[in-house]
Protein backbone atom coordinates (compact mmCIF):
# COMPACT_ATOMS: atom_id res chain seq x y z
CA UNK A 1 0.00 0.00 0.00
CA UNK A 2 0.96 3.65 -0.41
CA UNK A 3 0.90 6.48 2.08
CA UNK A 4 -1.42 8.82 0.21
CA UNK A 5 -1.90 11.55 2.81
CA UNK A 6 -1.00 12.67 6.30
CA UNK A 7 -2.40 10.57 9.11
CA UNK A 8 -1.94 10.12 12.82
CA UNK A 9 -2.71 7.48 15.43
CA UNK A 10 -2.11 6.80 19.09
CA UNK A 11 -1.86 8.95 22.18
CA UNK A 12 0.74 10.81 24.16
CA UNK A 13 0.01 8.73 27.30
CA UNK A 14 2.52 6.66 29.20
CA UNK A 15 3.06 3.14 27.75
CA UNK A 16 1.65 4.31 24.42
CA UNK A 17 2.98 6.08 21.37
CA UNK A 18 1.82 8.61 18.80
CA UNK A 19 2.50 7.88 15.14
CA UNK A 20 2.51 10.44 12.32
CA UNK A 21 2.81 9.37 8.71
CA UNK A 22 2.96 11.45 5.56
CA UNK A 23 3.86 10.95 1.90
CA UNK A 24 7.56 11.25 1.01
CA UNK A 25 9.82 10.26 -1.87
CA UNK A 26 11.72 7.74 0.22
CA UNK A 27 11.29 5.93 3.47
CA UNK A 28 12.27 7.97 6.55
CA UNK A 29 11.69 6.76 10.09
CA UNK A 30 12.17 9.22 12.97
CA UNK A 31 11.92 7.96 16.52
CA UNK A 32 11.55 10.02 19.68
CA UNK A 33 11.31 7.92 22.79
CA UNK A 34 11.73 8.29 26.50
CA UNK A 35 13.54 4.92 26.30
CA UNK A 36 15.34 5.64 23.04
CA UNK A 37 18.79 4.89 24.36
CA UNK A 38 17.93 1.33 25.37
CA UNK A 39 15.22 0.41 22.87
CA UNK A 40 15.45 2.50 19.71
CA UNK A 41 16.73 -0.45 17.65
CA UNK A 42 13.82 -2.64 18.79
CA UNK A 43 11.24 0.06 18.13
CA UNK A 44 12.73 0.62 14.68
CA UNK A 45 12.78 -3.12 13.92
CA UNK A 46 9.10 -3.37 14.88
CA UNK A 47 8.11 -0.39 12.72
CA UNK A 48 10.07 -1.76 9.75
CA UNK A 49 8.36 -5.13 10.17
CA UNK A 50 4.90 -3.51 10.08
CA UNK A 51 5.85 -1.40 7.05
CA UNK A 52 7.15 -4.48 5.25
CA UNK A 53 4.04 -6.50 5.95
CA UNK A 54 1.96 -3.69 4.38
CA UNK A 55 4.33 -3.27 1.46
CA UNK A 56 5.14 0.36 2.36
CA UNK A 57 8.39 1.47 0.73
CA UNK A 58 8.12 5.28 0.90
CA UNK A 59 6.88 7.84 3.40
CA UNK A 60 7.89 9.76 6.46
CA UNK A 61 7.06 7.91 9.67
CA UNK A 62 7.47 9.82 12.92
CA UNK A 63 7.00 8.09 16.23
CA UNK A 64 6.82 9.65 19.67
CA UNK A 65 7.02 6.78 22.13
CA UNK A 66 6.62 6.58 25.89
CA UNK A 67 7.69 3.04 26.49
CA UNK A 68 4.99 1.23 24.49
CA UNK A 69 5.10 -2.56 24.15
CA UNK A 70 5.44 -4.27 20.77
CA UNK A 71 1.70 -4.90 20.42
CA UNK A 72 0.96 -1.22 20.92
CA UNK A 73 3.61 -0.19 18.39
CA UNK A 74 2.20 -2.61 15.83
CA UNK A 75 -1.39 -1.49 16.40
CA UNK A 76 -0.62 2.24 16.28
CA UNK A 77 1.58 2.05 13.17
CA UNK A 78 -0.99 -0.11 11.35
CA UNK A 79 -3.79 2.29 12.26
CA UNK A 80 -1.82 5.28 11.00
CA UNK A 81 -1.00 3.47 7.76
CA UNK A 82 -4.62 2.46 7.14
CA UNK A 83 -5.80 6.01 7.81
CA UNK A 84 -3.18 7.38 5.41
CA UNK A 85 -4.52 5.16 2.62
CA UNK A 86 -8.26 5.64 3.20
CA UNK A 87 -10.30 7.41 0.58
CA UNK B 1 -13.54 12.32 28.02
CA UNK B 2 -12.07 15.47 26.52
CA UNK B 3 -14.79 17.76 25.18
CA UNK B 4 -15.05 21.20 23.62
CA UNK B 5 -15.82 24.08 25.93
CA UNK B 6 -18.32 26.15 24.00
CA UNK B 7 -21.30 27.41 26.02
CA UNK B 8 -21.00 30.62 27.99
CA UNK B 9 -21.54 28.90 31.36
CA UNK B 10 -18.80 26.34 30.63
CA UNK B 11 -16.56 29.07 29.30
CA UNK B 12 -17.02 31.05 32.52
CA UNK B 13 -16.07 28.02 34.62
CA UNK B 14 -13.04 27.36 32.37
CA UNK B 15 -11.88 30.95 32.89
CA UNK B 16 -12.26 30.61 36.65
CA UNK B 17 -10.52 27.23 36.62
CA UNK B 18 -7.57 28.55 34.62
CA UNK B 19 -7.18 31.55 36.93
CA UNK B 20 -7.35 29.29 39.99
CA UNK B 21 -4.41 27.25 38.66
CA UNK B 22 -2.37 30.45 38.48
CA UNK B 23 -2.57 30.86 34.70
CA UNK B 24 -3.83 33.78 32.67
CA UNK B 25 -6.85 33.30 30.47
CA UNK B 26 -6.02 34.32 26.91
CA UNK B 27 -8.89 34.81 24.48
CA UNK B 28 -6.73 34.01 21.43
CA UNK B 29 -7.34 30.33 20.73
CA UNK B 30 -8.75 28.03 18.04
CA UNK B 31 -9.88 25.27 20.40
CA UNK B 32 -10.59 25.21 24.10
CA UNK B 33 -11.20 21.75 25.56
CA UNK B 34 -11.70 20.26 28.99
CA UNK B 35 -12.59 17.22 31.05
CA UNK B 36 -15.64 17.27 33.33
CA UNK B 37 -16.14 14.95 36.25
CA UNK B 38 -19.51 14.94 38.01
CA UNK B 39 -20.28 18.27 36.41
CA UNK B 40 -17.04 19.96 37.50
CA UNK B 41 -14.03 20.82 35.37
CA UNK B 42 -10.90 18.88 36.30
CA UNK B 43 -8.71 19.67 33.28
CA UNK B 44 -8.52 22.41 30.63
CA UNK B 45 -6.31 23.12 27.64
CA UNK B 46 -6.32 25.27 24.52
CA UNK B 47 -4.55 25.50 21.20
CA UNK B 48 -3.81 28.43 18.94
CA UNK B 49 -2.44 27.21 15.63
CA UNK B 50 0.32 24.79 16.53
CA UNK B 51 0.74 26.11 20.09
CA UNK B 52 -0.88 24.51 23.14
CA UNK B 53 -1.51 26.76 26.10
CA UNK B 54 -3.64 27.28 29.20
CA UNK B 55 -3.10 23.65 30.16
CA UNK B 56 -4.38 23.24 33.69
CA UNK B 57 -5.18 20.17 35.78
CA UNK B 58 -6.97 20.21 39.14
CA UNK B 59 -4.37 19.55 41.88
CA UNK B 60 -6.19 16.45 43.15
CA UNK B 61 -6.13 14.92 39.66
CA UNK B 62 -2.47 15.42 38.80
CA UNK B 63 -0.15 12.53 38.08
CA UNK B 64 -2.84 10.50 36.30
CA UNK B 65 -3.59 10.48 32.60
CA UNK B 66 -5.56 13.72 32.40
CA UNK B 67 -2.76 15.90 31.06
CA UNK B 68 -1.92 13.24 28.48
CA UNK B 69 -5.56 12.99 27.45
CA UNK B 70 -5.89 16.76 26.95
CA UNK B 71 -2.56 17.02 25.10
CA UNK B 72 -3.46 14.04 22.88
CA UNK B 73 -6.77 15.62 21.88
CA UNK B 74 -5.21 19.03 21.22
CA UNK B 75 -2.31 17.45 19.29
CA UNK B 76 -4.82 15.58 17.13
CA UNK B 77 -6.49 18.89 16.28
CA UNK B 78 -3.16 20.63 15.58
CA UNK B 79 -2.28 18.00 12.97
CA UNK B 80 -5.83 17.87 11.59
CA UNK B 81 -5.52 21.65 11.03
CA UNK B 82 -2.52 20.96 8.79
CA UNK B 83 0.38 21.92 11.07
CA UNK B 84 3.38 19.61 11.20
CA UNK B 85 4.85 20.77 14.50
CA UNK B 86 3.54 21.10 18.02
CA UNK B 87 4.55 23.53 20.77
CA UNK B 88 3.57 24.09 24.38
CA UNK B 89 3.55 27.35 26.25
CA UNK B 90 3.54 26.66 29.99
CA UNK B 91 5.05 27.55 33.36
CA UNK B 92 8.66 26.62 34.10
CA UNK B 93 7.63 24.27 36.93
CA UNK B 94 5.64 22.11 34.48
CA UNK B 95 8.53 21.56 32.06
CA UNK B 96 9.38 18.06 33.39
CA UNK B 97 5.78 16.83 32.83
CA UNK B 98 6.08 17.78 29.17
CA UNK B 99 9.59 16.42 28.79
CA UNK B 100 8.20 13.06 29.91
CA UNK B 101 5.87 13.31 26.87
CA UNK B 102 8.79 13.81 24.44
CA UNK B 103 8.58 17.58 24.40
CA UNK B 104 11.93 19.35 24.50
CA UNK B 105 12.62 22.72 26.08
CA UNK B 106 13.20 25.66 23.74
CA UNK B 107 13.40 28.52 26.23
CA UNK B 108 12.54 29.23 29.79
CA UNK B 109 12.26 32.57 31.55
CA UNK B 110 11.03 33.63 34.94
CA UNK B 111 7.33 33.14 34.34
CA UNK B 112 7.02 31.00 31.25
CA UNK B 113 8.56 28.23 29.20
CA UNK B 114 8.22 27.16 25.58
CA UNK B 115 8.67 23.55 24.48
CA UNK B 116 8.31 21.73 21.18
CA UNK B 117 7.24 18.18 20.53
CA UNK B 118 10.23 16.32 19.12
CA UNK B 119 13.62 17.78 18.28
CA UNK B 120 12.94 20.34 15.57
CA UNK B 121 15.36 22.95 16.91
CA UNK B 122 18.22 20.45 17.07
CA UNK B 123 17.47 19.42 13.49
CA UNK B 124 17.32 23.05 12.36
CA UNK B 125 20.69 23.87 13.95
CA UNK B 126 22.24 20.68 12.59
CA UNK B 127 21.02 21.55 9.08
CA UNK B 128 22.78 24.93 9.37
CA UNK B 129 26.03 23.64 10.83
CA UNK B 130 27.79 24.24 7.50
CA UNK B 131 27.13 27.99 7.83
CA UNK B 132 28.77 28.29 11.26
CA UNK B 133 31.98 30.36 11.32
CA UNK B 134 34.30 30.90 14.25
CA UNK B 135 34.84 34.44 15.48
CA UNK B 136 32.91 37.28 17.09
CA UNK B 137 29.79 37.14 14.97
CA UNK B 138 26.64 39.20 14.71
CA UNK B 139 23.01 38.54 13.86
CA UNK B 140 20.02 40.43 12.60
CA UNK B 141 16.50 39.01 12.35
CA UNK B 142 14.36 40.64 9.69
CA UNK B 143 11.11 40.05 7.85
CA UNK B 144 12.26 42.07 4.79
CA UNK B 145 8.81 42.54 3.31
CA UNK B 146 10.43 43.43 0.89
CA UNK B 147 14.21 44.03 1.17
CA UNK B 148 14.87 47.80 1.05
CA UNK B 149 17.88 50.11 1.02
CA UNK B 150 17.10 50.57 4.72
CA UNK B 151 17.73 46.86 5.33
CA UNK B 152 20.78 47.04 3.12
CA UNK B 153 22.16 49.95 5.18
CA UNK B 154 21.56 48.03 8.43
CA UNK B 155 23.29 44.92 7.05
CA UNK B 156 26.27 46.91 5.76
CA UNK B 157 26.75 48.75 9.06
CA UNK B 158 26.38 45.55 11.08
CA UNK B 159 28.69 43.50 8.85
CA UNK B 160 31.44 46.08 9.32
CA UNK B 161 31.65 45.40 13.05
CA UNK B 162 31.69 41.58 13.14
CA UNK B 163 33.54 38.62 11.65
CA UNK B 164 30.43 37.02 10.17
CA UNK B 165 26.96 38.56 10.07
CA UNK B 166 24.01 36.16 10.01
CA UNK B 167 20.88 37.62 8.48
CA UNK B 168 17.93 35.51 9.64
CA UNK B 169 14.92 36.04 7.40
CA UNK B 170 11.58 35.41 9.11
CA UNK B 171 10.04 32.29 7.61
CA UNK B 172 6.48 32.86 8.82
CA UNK B 173 4.40 33.30 5.69
CA UNK B 174 1.95 35.98 6.76
CA UNK B 175 3.32 38.84 4.70
CA UNK B 176 2.49 40.31 1.28
CA UNK B 177 5.81 39.02 -0.08
CA UNK B 178 6.06 35.23 0.26
CA UNK B 179 8.97 33.80 2.23
CA UNK B 180 10.88 32.42 -0.77
CA UNK B 181 10.74 35.82 -2.51
CA UNK B 182 11.81 37.70 0.63
CA UNK B 183 14.71 35.29 1.15
CA UNK B 184 15.79 35.50 -2.48
CA UNK B 185 15.77 39.31 -2.52
CA UNK B 186 17.88 39.44 0.65
CA UNK B 187 20.35 36.94 -0.85
CA UNK B 188 20.60 38.90 -4.10
CA UNK B 189 20.75 42.24 -2.33
CA UNK B 190 23.66 41.21 -0.06
CA UNK B 191 25.60 38.94 -2.42
CA UNK B 192 28.52 41.43 -2.69
CA UNK B 193 29.08 41.44 1.09
CA UNK B 194 31.58 38.62 1.69
CA UNK B 195 30.99 38.12 5.44
CA UNK B 196 27.18 37.99 5.29
CA UNK B 197 25.29 34.70 5.47
CA UNK B 198 21.55 34.67 4.86
CA UNK B 199 19.57 31.98 6.72
CA UNK B 200 15.95 31.23 7.43
CA UNK B 201 14.58 31.46 11.00
CA UNK B 202 12.38 28.39 10.65
CA UNK B 203 9.90 28.73 13.55
CA UNK B 204 12.51 29.78 16.06
CA UNK B 205 12.54 33.58 15.83
CA UNK B 206 9.73 36.09 15.26
CA UNK B 207 7.26 33.39 14.29
CA UNK B 208 3.59 32.84 15.08
CA UNK B 209 4.91 30.54 17.81
CA UNK B 210 7.52 32.76 19.43
CA UNK B 211 6.18 36.24 18.76
CA UNK B 212 2.53 36.20 17.59
CA UNK B 213 2.07 39.89 18.41
CA UNK B 214 4.26 40.76 15.43
CA UNK B 215 1.64 39.32 13.08
CA UNK B 216 -1.60 39.76 15.00
CA UNK B 217 -2.47 42.89 16.88
CA UNK B 218 -2.24 42.07 20.51
CA UNK B 219 -1.04 43.65 23.70
CA UNK B 220 -0.77 42.92 27.36
CA UNK B 221 1.07 40.56 29.60
CA UNK B 222 0.73 37.38 27.50
CA UNK B 223 2.25 39.17 24.48
CA UNK B 224 5.21 40.49 26.46
CA UNK B 225 5.92 37.05 27.98
CA UNK B 226 6.05 35.51 24.51
CA UNK B 227 8.35 38.31 23.32
CA UNK B 228 10.71 37.48 26.20
CA UNK B 229 10.68 33.79 25.21
CA UNK B 230 11.53 34.66 21.60
CA UNK B 231 14.62 36.54 22.81
CA UNK B 232 15.54 33.90 25.40
CA UNK B 233 15.38 31.21 22.71
CA UNK B 234 17.69 33.32 20.58
CA UNK B 235 20.08 34.01 23.48
CA UNK B 236 20.11 30.50 24.96
CA UNK B 237 20.09 28.33 21.85
CA UNK B 238 20.64 30.12 18.55
CA UNK B 239 23.30 32.72 19.40
CA UNK B 240 25.72 30.25 21.09
CA UNK B 241 25.49 27.88 18.11
CA UNK B 242 26.47 30.62 15.61
CA UNK B 243 28.96 32.35 17.97
CA UNK B 244 26.82 35.48 17.92
CA UNK B 245 27.94 38.25 20.30
CA UNK B 246 26.01 41.21 18.90
CA UNK B 247 22.45 41.51 17.71
CA UNK B 248 21.64 44.41 15.45
CA UNK B 249 18.31 46.10 14.84
CA UNK B 250 17.04 49.29 13.25
CA UNK B 251 15.57 52.23 15.16
CA UNK B 252 11.79 51.91 15.12
CA UNK B 253 9.94 55.21 14.87
CA UNK B 254 6.38 53.99 14.31
CA UNK B 255 5.42 50.49 15.38
CA UNK B 256 5.01 50.05 19.17
CA UNK B 257 5.29 46.26 18.96
CA UNK B 258 8.61 46.40 17.13
CA UNK B 259 9.81 49.02 19.60
CA UNK B 260 8.86 46.76 22.53
CA UNK B 261 10.95 44.05 20.88
CA UNK B 262 13.92 46.42 20.76
CA UNK B 263 13.43 47.27 24.44
CA UNK B 264 13.29 43.53 25.15
CA UNK B 265 16.69 43.07 23.51
CA UNK B 266 18.24 45.65 25.84
CA UNK B 267 16.57 44.00 28.84
CA UNK B 268 17.36 40.35 28.06
CA UNK B 269 20.38 39.89 25.79
CA UNK B 270 23.24 41.45 27.81
CA UNK B 271 22.90 38.81 30.58
CA UNK B 272 23.86 36.23 27.93
CA UNK B 273 26.90 38.13 26.74
CA UNK B 274 25.12 39.49 23.66
CA UNK B 275 25.31 43.19 22.97
CA UNK B 276 22.18 44.74 21.41
CA UNK B 277 23.18 47.33 18.82
CA UNK B 278 20.63 49.80 17.49
CA UNK B 279 21.37 51.35 14.12
CA UNK B 280 19.70 54.56 12.97
CA UNK B 281 17.50 54.21 9.90
CA UNK B 282 18.66 55.36 6.52
CA UNK B 283 16.51 58.13 5.11
CA UNK B 284 15.34 59.12 1.67
CA UNK B 285 13.94 62.64 1.09
CA UNK B 286 14.20 63.20 4.85
CA UNK B 287 11.93 60.27 5.74
CA UNK B 288 13.18 56.90 7.09
CA UNK B 289 13.15 54.12 4.51
CA UNK B 290 10.95 51.26 5.60
CA UNK B 291 9.32 48.27 3.96
CA UNK B 292 5.92 49.66 4.90
CA UNK B 293 6.75 52.83 2.92
CA UNK B 294 7.57 50.65 -0.10
CA UNK B 295 4.35 48.69 0.31
CA UNK B 296 2.33 51.91 0.61
CA UNK B 297 3.89 53.21 -2.61
CA UNK B 298 3.05 49.94 -4.38
CA UNK B 299 -0.47 49.98 -3.04
CA UNK B 300 -0.98 53.49 -4.38
CA UNK B 301 0.66 52.64 -7.68
CA UNK B 302 3.60 55.06 -7.16
CA UNK B 303 6.30 52.87 -8.64
CA UNK B 304 8.44 55.69 -10.02
CA UNK B 305 10.30 56.74 -6.88
CA UNK B 306 10.96 53.17 -5.77
CA UNK B 307 14.58 53.19 -6.98
CA UNK B 308 15.36 55.53 -4.07
CA UNK B 309 13.95 53.03 -1.60
CA UNK B 310 14.99 49.54 -2.76
CA UNK B 311 18.11 47.88 -4.21
CA UNK B 312 18.21 46.87 -7.85
CA UNK B 313 17.25 43.23 -7.24
CA UNK B 314 14.12 44.25 -5.34
CA UNK B 315 13.24 46.90 -7.94
CA UNK B 316 13.60 44.33 -10.74
CA UNK B 317 11.29 41.97 -8.89
CA UNK B 318 8.70 44.69 -8.30
CA UNK B 319 8.63 45.46 -12.04
CA UNK B 320 8.30 41.77 -12.98
CA UNK B 321 5.17 39.78 -13.74
CA UNK B 322 6.00 37.61 -10.76
CA UNK B 323 5.11 40.54 -8.48
CA UNK B 324 1.57 40.79 -9.79
CA UNK B 325 0.19 38.61 -6.97
CA UNK B 326 1.96 40.72 -4.37
CA UNK B 327 0.59 43.96 -5.83
CA UNK B 328 -2.92 42.54 -5.82
CA UNK B 329 -2.55 41.37 -2.22
CA UNK B 330 -1.41 44.85 -1.21
CA UNK B 331 -4.32 46.55 -2.93
CA UNK B 332 -6.74 44.17 -1.26
CA UNK B 333 -5.25 45.30 2.07
CA UNK B 334 -3.52 43.09 4.58
CA UNK B 335 -2.89 42.83 8.28
CA UNK B 336 0.03 43.94 10.38
CA UNK B 337 3.44 43.88 8.78
CA UNK B 338 1.56 42.40 5.85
Amino acid sequence: MNIARKAQAGTIQSSDLMVFVEPAAELVIEIESTVRRQFEHLIRAKIEEVLRSHGVTAGRIRVSDRGALDYAIQARVETALLRSAEE
Amino acid sequence: MVTDILGSADLASARAFIAKQGLQFDAHYDDLVGVFERGALVAVGAREGEVLKMLAIAPAERGGGLLGAVVTELARRVFAAGHDALFVFTKPEHVPSFEAMNFSLLASGGRAALLEHGRGLERYLEANRGAVREGANGAVVMNCNPFTLGHRHLVEEAARGVDTLYVFVVREDRSAFPFDVRLRLVREGTRDLPNVRVLDTSRYAVSAVTFPAYFLKRAGDAASIRLDLDLLLFAQRIAPFFHVRRRFFGTEPDCATTRAYGDGMHRILPAFGIEPVEIARKEAQGVPISASRVRAALRDGHVDGLEDLVPEATAAFLRSDEARGVRERLRAGGGRHA
